[in-house]
């Protein structure tokens, strides 16, 4: 015991401890709102989204335009919150109304590597409109301070998205389970063919799932982009933690997405405390022990 | 007999080259030939075996690291270093490979993805071993190899045999095994076919040649870097193949050279564009031309013909 708190101070300062659970949920949350999209997407349209990330820092980015734009009143945030997603939402409308319909039928190979041009294409038309230097986006007045937990400082911003995004957790529930949409949805999920046969227009419902998923990775940029800087680079970032987060949870898998963005955000947020220098394997052993042991990841569904 | 001829054709300009070429383009050329082999090793999973890694930088990158490694830290003349290279990647694909092949399409894909990020990490990681994020410098091969028309003709050699050694691979009837799998892995199985062990013993060959690969780079470049093990890098050959076409043993050469001269134009005109552009082209490539180049050129030929009748 002695050498384990020798080596690992912290172990018994239990308001750190807490402090950096918090942390780690919030970072999770982040990873939730992107990787719940992706998986979305998965779900009805079988297409893995390597864009995905993409769209997250397009929505981070729309975030600062519109911060520039709108005038300096306290809504001028939040009606920045509101919208940014909304624009990344479009973009992914128009690209599935565009590019993604000519290749449903095709190999699930050539749907990757697609989406994988997306990610190029869009990472270079980002730069060329925001430029390469780096931006921030200024938190809110109100939420621009810190808070005590436990005695120890915590910033007030993450109290936002710590309570926005179980919220999200919690409507998407309700749409998913209790609206008739949501239905649709799921039952996109088991079997297309027979939902197009009951006269159910699938390609406006996919053109539908694929901006929402966009919309949920815009949201989460929006609101990640007053905690980092906004930077050409982060959809690479966030594409490889959402990947390991959705396939951790299960392809396809709403809540199979949560837990494990909880998991991964808690294994970063110690992973850099306990290993600092090869923190990010850590998330890549996980996906790795995780796809020898049970392929399917934890909630997901065994492929046929 | 035509084929032959052809590669007999394509031998001797390639022969010649250094002749009529500024230096410029023979670098350009040691540059397609090594992307070529990285490719074709590649095309070996992927065309021939139906099996999609998207961490194939890892081994390419192994085979690098090692070769500079054995030189820098071991001191040890390139000659003897180069042939290790393959062996380590080879060796890392052959453990790796044991856990990937258990897997199917995506997640198979996903799996190698991770393994790529585990190594490309511990090399950007182990500063005191690999130099970390600064790579390592000053990996030269020894006087005779300097100049670019020597090393032209090694890398010509070295990966002429390769591509030898893949095609024979391919023509072998474990080629054959390996495109039956590709095809029905169920009906495979039950002929006989042990699919995993196969579909195990051509990931580690493909290990083994992307490794060939990495060393002959690795003193090209002079220098190595993680970014040859990032998943960035893993896309490359897929993108060679998929421009070549995968059918056909050939496609990834043409690929590389359809590659390498779009990136060299590009990158002259204007650098930013370049990521853009291949994005574009691999977009509207699989929209338009599924089969690559080769199936292009094949259609024509097809085409071409007059109609037998059926």
């Amino acid at each position: 015991m002695d050498t384990i708190t020798g080596l690992f101070p912290w172990i018994t300062n239990g308001p750190l401890l807490a402090v950096q659970v918090l942390s780690g949920l919030s970072v999770g949350m982040f990873l939730f709102l992107v990787s719940v999209g992706m998986s979305l997407i998965f779900g009805v349209t079988r297409i893995v989204n390597l864009a995905h990330g993409s769209f997250y820092m397009v929505g981070a980015y729309l975030m600062v335009s519109l911060m520039e734009v709108l005038p300096d009143r306290p809504w001028a945030f939040w009606l920045a919150l509101l919208v940014a997603p909304l624009g990344v939402a479009a973009l992914g409308a128009v690209i599935e109304m565009t590019l993604l319909r000519l290749i449903y039928h095709r190999d699930p190979l050539m749907q990757l590597i697609m989406t994988f041009g997306l990610l190029l294409v869009i990472g270079t038309l980002v730069l060329l409109v925001w430029g390469p230097d780096n931006k921030s986006v200024s938190r809110p007045d109100i939420l621009a301070g810190s808070v005590k937990v436990f005695g120890q400082p915590f910033p007030s911003y993450y109290l936002l998205v710590l309570g926005l995004a179980p919220a999200t957790a919690i409507a998407l529930w309700l749409v998913f389970y209790r609206t008739r949409w949501g239905m649709l949805i799921r039952a996109a999920t088991v079997d297309r063919e027979m939902l197009g046969a009951l006269g159910v227009n699938v390609a406006a419902l996919y053109t539908q799932v694929f901006a929402f998923g966009s919309w949920l990775a815009g949201f989460g940029g929006a609101l990640a982009a007053p905690t980092v800087a906004v930077a050409l680079g982060m959809d690479a970032d966030v594409l490889t933690t959402a990947f390991v987060v959705v396939v951790v949870g299960g392809l396809g898998s709403f809540a199979g997405s949560f837990i494990s963005a909880l998991l991964v955000g808690e294994l970063q947020s110690f992973g850099i405390l306990v290993f600092p220098a090869i923190s990010i394997v850590l998330i890549f052993a996980l996906m790795a022990v995780v796809l020898i042991v049970r392929p399917w990841g934890l909630l997901g569904r065994p492929e046929e | 007999m035509s084929t032959r001829l052809w590669l007999g054709i394509a031998l001797a300009v390639l022969l010649v080259l250094p002749l009529v070429l500024p230096v410029f383009f023979l670098v350009l050329a040691i540059e397609i030939a090594i992307v070529a082999l990285f490719a074709t090793s590649f095309n070996l999973l992927m065309g021939y075996g139906g099996m999609v890694s998207f961490g194939h930088a890892a081994y390419f990158a192994l085979g690098a690291y090692t070769a500079a490694l054995l030189v820098k830290k071991a001191g040890v003349p390139m000659l003897l270093a180069l042939p290790v290279a393959p062996v380590v990647a080879g060796l890392a694909a052959l453990g790796f490979g044991y856990f990937i092949v258990r897997l199917t399409h995506t997640y198979f894909a996903m799996l190698s993805l991770a393994f790529g990020q585990i190594v490309y990490t511990i090399i950007f990681k182990w500063t005191p071993l690999t130099g970390g994020d600064n790579g390592l410098l000053n990996v030269w091969p020894p006087a005779f190899l300097r100049s670019q028309i020597a090393y032209y003709y090694f890398t010509l050699v070295v990966v002429g045999l390769s591509l030898l050694a893949l095609h024979a691979i391919v023509s072998s009837p474990f080629g054959y095994a390996l495109r039956a799998i590709r095809e029905n892995p169920r009906r495979a199985r039950y002929i006989g076919v042990n699919v995993r062990r196969h579909q195990l013993y051509a990931f580690a060959l493909s290990g083994v040649f992307s490794g060939i690969a990495g060393g002959i780079f690795a003193f090209y470049n002079g220098s190595v870097f993680p970014d040859f093990a990032y998943f960035n890098k893993s896309f490359e050959p897929l993108v060679v193949v998929l421009l070549g076409g995968m059918q056909s043993f050939l496609g990834p050469l043409a690929g590389a050279f359809g590659f390498k001269v779009l990136e060299w134009l590009i990158s002259k005109w204007a650098p930013i564009y370049w990521p853009l552009f291949l994005g574009a082209v691999v977009i509207a490539v699989i929209v338009v031309l599924p089969r690559g180049f080769v199936g292009l050129a094949e259609g024509w030929r097809w085409r071409a013909r007059p109609a037998t009748g059926k």
